[in-house]
């Protein structure tokens, strides 16, 4: 592997913390900031409630996809982190 | 009539409390028999919701009912930053383990220079921060406890305390219950690091009472009271439709501004609240587990809050849309519904939730006073116990009290007048106000001690002014003018329209301005200002806490007058206890050979020194630790502060080959800058006693005659004595060791001297520790540079041997620049000497003669050298007669420059007395006998005389070179010769004098051995041949042009341009 993949895992991480900064904040969440209804329920409720869990499955893959480098470098890889 | 009975509620609260009791007790020893709960990473994730407070439990709900999903920030943040954790949580755990931080405060004075004013600071911010906090805990389980039990019931009913002069408000008993749960669990003895396994589990079981309890309510209301999630909004908007903007956003009530600024708050309190801090981070048991947590924590928050949007509808259906009771929908929903038991699991689960924040926060809080405001004063006072440990932790726990009691005062005081939720931003923005100098201390390495203090101090004042103030004057402590028209009418200052900003809510508008200044100051302070060695030191064991080389740190060096190992033992016992005192010890020891003597080597006393030092900070925190050590280390006089500064610079070997890099680069900076050379060597002394705090600097040079070591530069004080000393060189003396040997001699401690020639100088200066390090050149040792110390000793390191060795080479390479620059200016100096001697020996050759009717004459010189020995002359004596001479002094000298220019003012002084040939030979020849024969030069010379008007020729020769003639009639050539000796050789000799006629067309050529000698690549000469050829071909020309021709073939013969020897030709034509 030409790339350390913690490093890679790194860009990805503050890629996701930009991306869930963004879609948390206005004026993202404007979008669904309507009367709307779906399912009798505003769609900002939906939004957030099928969102917030979404994200915490993406944290999940993330620390499975560290777990599989700390697996193929032996070690959890503490160099890089300088 | 009680729903449910006052002995109930009382007998199921104590039972519950005992439960917690229970299961911390039961974890402490699970702990003890080494088989630690905490080995679950389930409860260290459970643990970390101890963010979850009441006002989560209840306020949620309540805020959902009133202002949407406003609630919702407070979590959202925290699932966002936790995706960070892997890297920024990682690292915060990562160096509080090797660093033994116990709180936020000594995390932030660690890393800022163990800065003792940071610390204060940071613990003052935090207790006024937090206790809002813990009051609004206070307050919350006393109006749940009022609630479940009825406001109108009697305190008879209350068989506990029936039967006591005084009526204790419920708010009191329960916190009086936290402090000695917080004292039982968090400070029944000093612990290592502030490790409290007992706590830690009761907050995570405490946790899971308060998300079963949520759970539970919302299961009940959702699909008891109601059909399902559905179901509810449908009723709701049907009903209530004056709610039906309830979750807008980017409304007046929720703004978009304020949503950020939640979502900020939260982001900052969860990670660096100090009872955040505290369970994430000094607690962490295992850094794996923040793997687990970064998903498992986030997961806990959604599903505390999944019910809070059905609840709080609910609620507003249940009471026809009143908000007013909303804070409380939780507990009064199962209530009205005729189900107490789970109203009253309600109740633990807020009970759970107020408690496990108070006992943490009391715990860290105490710890934080007892280290950062209670211990500089015990060190200050320098109070003579034998055993401070009993003291430190008496302290502590009336610290714990104080918290708590704090958090009443505050709620008794102030509580009722706000809003829940308000206490808690209140709080949140407190915590933010850590945020710029927590993460600088972890990824900046430049951040230094005064921009963080600066920091924390104007975020603390901002928050004081745009939050605490209002809530003030909210609660009706000042005059609300202050709010409407500023202090002292001043609308600038207006607390919650700072500077003129307006239309933000408050959150928005304090955290604009204190992270304004909270920022700009950190950013600006650390800028401006720099960082002491021992800050940087910290910096980059924080910064690069996960790069390998710090991990190998400060082994070499060496403290005077150093404790044992017992002193050591003793000094901590004092402080810690005896018990763990030695624990301790033994397990620094087991990695530590100790001599037959029982003492450890000059070498690892220090790392004693290094480990007492942390051992303490893990009990008492870092600041206070080394205050607690330097202070030790001063009284007995160990000469600590130099030693440690020196090695805080030179001795680590990865932290310093920095610096050992920037002094080296400075070195070579001034070897190759312009100054001269004696200010170079000072400017490089002056690096050296300046960057490693020597009092002695000296460089010697040998002086070759005497053979002895003279001062070329010094700098520091010394006695006359040193200046002076020419040190004679043998190997007696240290400095005549490392020169003779060419190796470095040092001499780390003066009181082992073993070379006695050297001790009287050495005491007579005061003299420490030395090393002297030969200058080479080549091979050649050249002198000695020395560096002396008065104050310290073992400062020479191997590291430190090995830079001054590099500077000494440096030194060498000035050395060797600036004899070859002295060579160069010598040089220099000569050739313009010559230039001047040259112009004068070519004014001495003769100006062209003005034209004639009978002769024209052409003559030239070519100096081989600047000066050479050739000569020639062409004098007019009449209007028709002419001498001509050539001459060629051996050498190509000054001397004979002189002697050419002798011959020159001979002849012209002699032109009237003496007018044949001959006799201006003879004349010469007795004039030069003397000064050639002295300067072992001789002269060659032919002596013309032309009489234009019969064309008679007469000549002699003494030695030279036969002049050539061209006959055009003829069209021969030949040679003029006389009988006659060079100059300078015999006293006497007859110069023979001939005569011969020339023709109109004749051509007369006088040259010296430069033309003819001159060889080509084969060493063939030009020889007589090729110039009479050469005046063959150019017999028509004119002299001067025949005297090109005949330079410019000679030059193409040898191949250069340059001759070797001086060229001379003279030319005479005869004119028809």
């Amino acid at each position: 592997m030409s790339e350390h993949p913690e490093n890679s895992i790194r860009e990805a991480w503050i890629l996701f913390m930009v991306l869930g900064m963004c879609m948390i904040n206005f004026p993202f969440i404007h979008i669904f900031a309507g009367a709307q209804k779906l399912f009798g329920v505003p769609q900002l409720v939906l939004y957030f409630m099928i969102g917030w869990p979404a994200s915490i499955v993406v944290i999940w893959l993330f620390v499975r996809a560290l777990d599989r480098t700390a697996g193929t470098t032996g070690e959890p890889s503490d160099s890089s982190e300088t | 009539m009680p729903v449910i009975s006052a002995a109930t509620i009382l007998s199921v609260s104590l039972a519950y409390f005992a439960l917690i009791f229970t299961i911390a007790h039961y974890a402490e020893k699970r702990r003890a028999a080494g088989r630690s709960l905490l080995a679950n990473p389930h409860i260290y994730c459970l643990s970390l919701a101890v963010y979850c407070t009441s006002w989560t439990f209840y306020g949620s709900v309540g805020l959902a009912a009133t202002s949407g999903l406003e609630f919702l920030p407070i979590y959202l943040g925290p699932t966002l930053i936790a995706f960070g954790w892997w890297f920024l949580l990682r690292k915060m755990v990562r160096i509080s383990k090797e660093q033994k931080i116990t709180s936020l405060a000594d995390f932030l004075s660690s890393r800022y220079d163990r800065s003792a004013i940071l610390a204060a600071i940071v613990t003052l911010f935090a207790v006024f921060g937090i206790t809002p906090y813990i009051a609004l805990q206070l307050k919350a389980i006393a109006t749940t406890l009022d609630l479940i039990y009825l406001p109108e019931l009697s305190p008879e009913d209350l068989p506990l305390v029936n039967g006591l002069p005084f009526q204790p408000d419920t708010a009191l008993v329960v916190a009086l219950l936290l402090v000695l749960f917080g004292i039982l669990f968090g400070a029944r003895h000093l612990d290592s690091s502030e490790r409290h396994e007992g706590l830690v589990v009761a907050v995570a079981f405490e946790s899971l009472v308060k998300l079963v309890a949520f759970l539970a309510v919302g299961i009940f209301v959702t699909w008891g009271l109601f059909d399902g999630v559905a179901d509810i909004f449908q009723r709701f908007y049907a009903s209530l439709p004056q709610h039906a903007d309830l979750f807008a956003l980017g409304t007046e009530r929720t703004s978009y501004a304020k949503w950020f600024t939640l979502i900020i708050l939260s982001m900052a309190a969860v990670m660096f609240l100090p009872r955040q801090f505290h369970i994430m981070v000094t607690e962490n048991p295992d850094e794996s587990h923040i793997k687990k947590a970064m998903w498992q924590f986030p997961t806990y928050l959604f599903l505390i809050n999944i019910f809070v949007i059905p609840i709080a509808l609910a609620g507003l259906l249940v009471n026809q849309g009143d908000a007013t009771g909303a804070d409380y929908f939780l507990l009064t929903l199962p209530l009205n519904a005729g189900q107490p038991w789970l109203a009253l699991l309600v109740f633990l689960g807020g009970l759970s939730a107020a408690a496990g924040m108070v006992m943490v926060s009391s715990v860290t809080l105490a710890t934080m006073v007892l280290n950062h405001l209670v211990m500089p004063i015990i060190l200050k006072l320098q109070l003579e116990t034998r055993d401070m440990s009993g003291i430190l932790i008496a302290i502590k726990r009336l610290g714990i009290l104080g918290v708590v009691l704090l958090g009443y005062v505050y709620y008794i005081a102030i509580g009722d007048s706000y809003a829940l939720v308000n206490i808690g931003m209140i709080s949140f923005m407190a915590a933010a106000q850590f945020a710029p100098a927590m993460i600088g201390a972890l990824y900046w390495r430049r951040a230094n001690k005064h921009a963080a203090i600066c920091s924390v101090s104007s975020g603390f004042l901002v928050w004081f002014y745009t939050l605490l103030i209002p809530a003030f004057v909210r609660s009706g402590w000042l005059d609300s003018d202050l709010l409407v028209a500023g202090p002292f009418g001043m609308a600038l200052l207006k607390p919650l329209e700072l500077f003129g900003l307006q239309g933000f809510d408050m959150y928005s508008h304090a955290l604009f301005w204190s992270l304004l200044f909270n920022l700009g100051s950190y950013l600006a302070v650390s800028l401006l200002t720099g960082q002491s060695r021992s800050e940087k030191s910290r910096a980059r064991k924080f910064v690069e806490v996960f790069s390998d080389q710090v991990g190998q740190k400060e082994q070499l060096t060496r403290i005077s007058k150093a404790p044992t190992v017992l002193e050591f033992t003793e000094l901590m016992s004092k402080f810690i206890g005896e018990k763990q005192a030695h624990s301790a010890i033994s397990e620094f020891l087991a990695d530590h050979e100790i001599d037959q003597r029982g003492s450890l080597s000059d070498q690892e006393i220090p790392q004693l020194k290094g480990f007492t030092e942390k051992t303490l900070a893990g009990y008492v925190g870092a600041a206070p630790a080394r205050i607690i050590i330097e202070n030790y280390l001063a009284a007995r006089g160990s000469e600590m502060e130099d030693v440690f500064d020196i090695f805080g610079t030179v001795t680590i070997s990865g932290a310093a080959s920095r610096e050992h890099l920037s002094v080296l680069y400075d070195v070579s900076q001034i070897v190759s800058s312009s100054d001269h050379f004696q200010k170079k060597l000072d400017r490089i002394l002056d690096l050296l006693a300046q960057q490693f705090k020597f009092d002695l600097c000296v460089i010697r040079f040998i002086e070759q005659k005497s053979k002895t070591l003279l001062v070329k530069s010094l700098v520091g004080e010394t006695l006359k004595h040193f200046g002076q000393s020419e040190r004679n060189l043998n190997t007696e003396t240290y400095i005549g060791q490392a020169f003779l040997t060419n190796t470095t001699t040092i001499v780390n401690d003066t009181d082992e001297l073993e070379k006695p020639a050297s001790e009287a100088i050495i005491r007579e200066e005061g003299i420490t520790c030395f090393a002297h390090t030969p200058i080479t050149q080549d091979g050649d040792t050249i002198g000695v540079l020395s560096a002396f110390s008065r104050s310290g000793k073992g400062v020479f390191t191997t590291e430190f041997i090995a830079l001054l060795e590099n500077v000494a080479g440096q030194v060498g390479i000035a050395w060797r620049n600036e004899q070859q620059l002295s060579r160069l200016l010598e040089v220099r100096e000569q050739e313009r000497e010559l230039q001047i001697a040259k112009d004068i020996q070519m004014a001495l050759l003769p100006a062209p003669l003005p034209p004639m009717q009978q002769i024209d004459i052409a003559g030239l010189c070519v100096p081989a050298h600047q000066v050479g020995g050739d000569y020639y002359d062409f004098i007019l004596r009449n209007d028709t007669c002419c001498d001509l001479i050539i001459a060629d002094v051996s050498g190509h000298s000054i001397g004979s420059a002189l002697i050419m220019a002798e011959t020159r003012t001979f002849i012209h002084s002699s032109l009237l007395t003496l007018s044949e040939p001959a006799d201006m030979l003879q004349a010469l020849n007795a004039f030069f006998l003397k000064d050639l024969d002295r300067s072992d030069l001789f002269v060659t010379m032919f002596y013309l005389q032309y009489d234009m008007d019969s064309r008679r020729l007469i000549y002699g020769n003494a030695g030279h070179n036969m002049p050539l003639v061209w006959r055009r009639k003829t069209q021969s050539v030949e040679m003029l010769d006389a009988e006659g000796l060079i100059f300078g050789v015999k006293k006497s000799i007859i110069f023979e004098q001939k005569v011969t006629t020339l023709e109109p067309g004749d051509l007369l050529l006088l040259y010296t051995d430069g033309i003819i000698e001159a060889e080509d690549n084969n060493q063939n000469q030009f020889g007589y041949k090729r110039l009479a050829n050469l005046i063959k071909e150019g017999q028509n020309a004119t002299p001067a042009a025949l005297i090109d021709q005949i330079l410019s073939q000679v030059r193409l013969f040898t191949g250069y341009r340059h001759f070797i020897d001086d060229v001379t030709l003279v030319v005479m034509k005869v004119l028809e």
